[in-house]
């Protein structure tokens, strides 16, 4: 047992290591990055929300961290698009930590947690449900596939265009920075890195070739998570050092084995399985807001 | 039966004397806590307050009181209300003052030992200490938003009551000895603010209070959880900043150590 000084409450120090190590273990394995995981799971261990969403964020700049020396050896990151993300990002970031703070000051910050928790594991889980369900029908070889690239998307029509010499683009600067601002505000309040959203996004709306995809968007995490979480600890002092030193032990070391193990593995079925765990996840999440509650008061408007 | 009237007298003039000054020397209370430093450092887990005293009366008549109390603190109770099948929280209540940690115990059920106005005048019941500061929604019960207060706090073990029933497994609770020697053990949980307590010890007689007495008790942090606690709260840029280096020295470690192997 080791007592958290933000949190203000002791929690097993084997089951913390064990959690973030398994989080990060699946991240490794599907390669994803694991905040929306780890989020929830240490909300369901205990932790007050707005400590695992800020804590997690600190998480999050270590695996991407480590994550973007090895993209930057490969020179597979567009600075330039990774910039304007950047940009975008640290706005959105610096707007969603003032709503956090507003809505942890309201009262309502756990409820709005819960049903963007409730959105966004359900929507994941369904789509890897059912990636996993048209494979095991063996339709498309990829979940990528079903959707078709478009020639020609919003990023190409709109005004003040620059050229982005590693992605081979001439777009506008307007949807990097909205997607970034999107991102950013979502990374504080929810505490999650949000390349599972910026990936396809990057793919589908601004038509970045895939190799570089993965670095670039790393490199946007990493800076919106390191500010979130400077942020984090100026506005609301919810940023436990301790809870992050062993979320960041088990998450990096679990993810390394994770992807070795996943490397060599047909990986459809554990999405499939992930999928389901997410649902039930997003059930739980679902059942706390619709069930008429036992207890109809509760403390409300300090920190937690 | 001489002594036994000076005795008498004696004591008739301390209950006299008493009636108007609760806390005369000659009729004080003598008690102590084991504990009025407690120390919360990484392997902190709560603790317990132990409160030592005897009753001043030689035949044990009287009923003693013990309460400790954590600082007062502004509080806000929500009621959830039910938004379109969603249930959120709604109707905020603020109570000005209501004390973060609060422990009565007795001898006996305290509704015995004193009336219900005496227990709100010297405040030995959670509910008596928390003000409300603002208006309650139309058609609320404002009685109803202090007693969630206080079922919610019981909820988190920061409010508790003994009433000298024996609960079996628990290690809190007032003990009354031979000679008037009594101990009351207080389960302090992890989860309660670490600041600055009191233990008040109460003697009763014929539902009127003999005589009282405060003790301090200190609760504070020490070692690295009050060095990261303090450097949070004073220097929270600094704190952010170290805790960005932190997790970008994980990082770079981990693909080191694992690149390599």
């Amino acid at each position: 047992m080791i007592y958290l000084p933000i949190a203000e409450m002791p929690v097993n120090v084997l089951l913390v290591l064990l959690v973030s190590g398994g989080v990060g273990f699946v991240s490794g394995l599907v390669g994803v990055g694991g905040g929306f995981i780890m989020t929830p799971a240490l909300i369901f261990l205990g932790v007050p929300a707005p400590v695992a969403v800020a804590t997690g964020a600190s998480q999050i700049a270590a695996t991407s961290f480590s994550g973007i020396m090895t993209q930057t050896r490969r020179k597979n990151v567009d600075w330039r698009m990774g910039l304007l993300l950047s940009i975008g990002g640290i706005a959105g970031s610096a707007m969603g930590v003032w709503l956090f703070e507003r809505l942890l000051r309201l009262g309502q910050l756990d409820l709005i947690i819960s049903i963007l928790y409730l959105f966004l594991l359900s929507g994941v889980g369904f789509l890897m449900l059912s990636e996993t369900y048209s494979l095991w029908r063996g339709r498309t070889t990829s979940g990528v596939s079903i959707l078709r690239r478009p020639a020609r998307t919003v990023a190409h029509t709109l005004p003040f265009r620059i050229a982005f010499p590693r992605s081979g683009l001439y777009i506008s600067v307007i949807p990097p920075l909205v997607l970034g601002f999107a991102i950013g505000a979502l990374a504080a309040i929810m505490g999650i890195g949000g390349g599972f959203i910026l990936i396809p996004a990057m793919i589908y709306l601004l038509r970045m070739p895939t190799h570089v995809v993965v670095g670039t968007s790393l490199f946007q995490v990493l800076i919106v998570s390191s500010l979130v979480v400077i942020l984090q600890s100026a506005a609301t002092q919810t940023v436990d050092l301790v809870l992050a030193a062993l979320l960041m032990l088990g998450g990096v070391v679990g993810a390394q084995f994770g992807a070795r193990i996943g490397a060599g593995l047909k990986n459809e079925h554990i999405r499939g399985l992930l999928g389901l765990l997410l649902i039930a996840a997003s059930a739980k999440f679902l059942f706390d807001l619709v069930i008429p509650p036992e207890e109809p008061y509760v403390l409300g408007g300090g920190l937690w | 039966m001489k002594r036994f009237m000076a005795a008498l007298a004696f004591l008739a003039v301390a209950s006299g004397a008493s009636a108007q000054q609760p806390s005369d020397p000659l009729n004080e209370l003598p008690a102590a806590v084991a504990e009025e430093q407690i120390t919360v450092s990484s392997d902190y887990r709560g603790s317990y307050i132990t409160v030592f005293g005897v009753n001043p009366d030689r035949r044990g008549r009287g009923d003693i009181v013990v309460v400790v109390r954590g600082p007062n603190e502004s509080a806000v109770i929500m009621r959830k209300r039910n938004f379109y099948g969603l249930w959120i929280n709604g109707d905020p209540v603020e109570f000005a003052q209501a004390p973060t940690f609060f422990a009565v115990l007795s001898n006996r059920p305290l509704r015995q030992i004193a009336n219900a106005q005496s227990i709100w005048e010297h405040q030995l019941d959670p509910a008596a200490s928390a003000q409300l500061a603002s208006a309650v929604p139309d058609g609320a019960d404002p009685s109803a938003y202090r007693r969630a207060l206080v079922r919610l706090r019981y909820a988190q073990g920061l409010y508790q009551s003994y009433d000298g029933r024996i609960r079996p497994g628990e290690r809190g609770g007032l003990t009354m000895y031979q000679g008037g020697l009594f101990r009351a053990v207080v389960r302090l949980p992890a989860n309660a603010p670490i600041a600055q307590y009191s233990a008040d010890t109460y003697l009763f007689r014929d539902g009127r209070l003999i005589s009282s007495q405060r003790i301090p008790i200190t609760i504070s942090r020490v070692g690295i959880e009050r060095r990261i606690h303090d450097l949070a709260t004073n220097a929270s840029w600094l704190y952010g900043i170290v805790t960005v280096l932190l997790a970008l020295a994980a990082g770079w470690a981990a693909a080191l150590i694992f690149r390599r192997t």
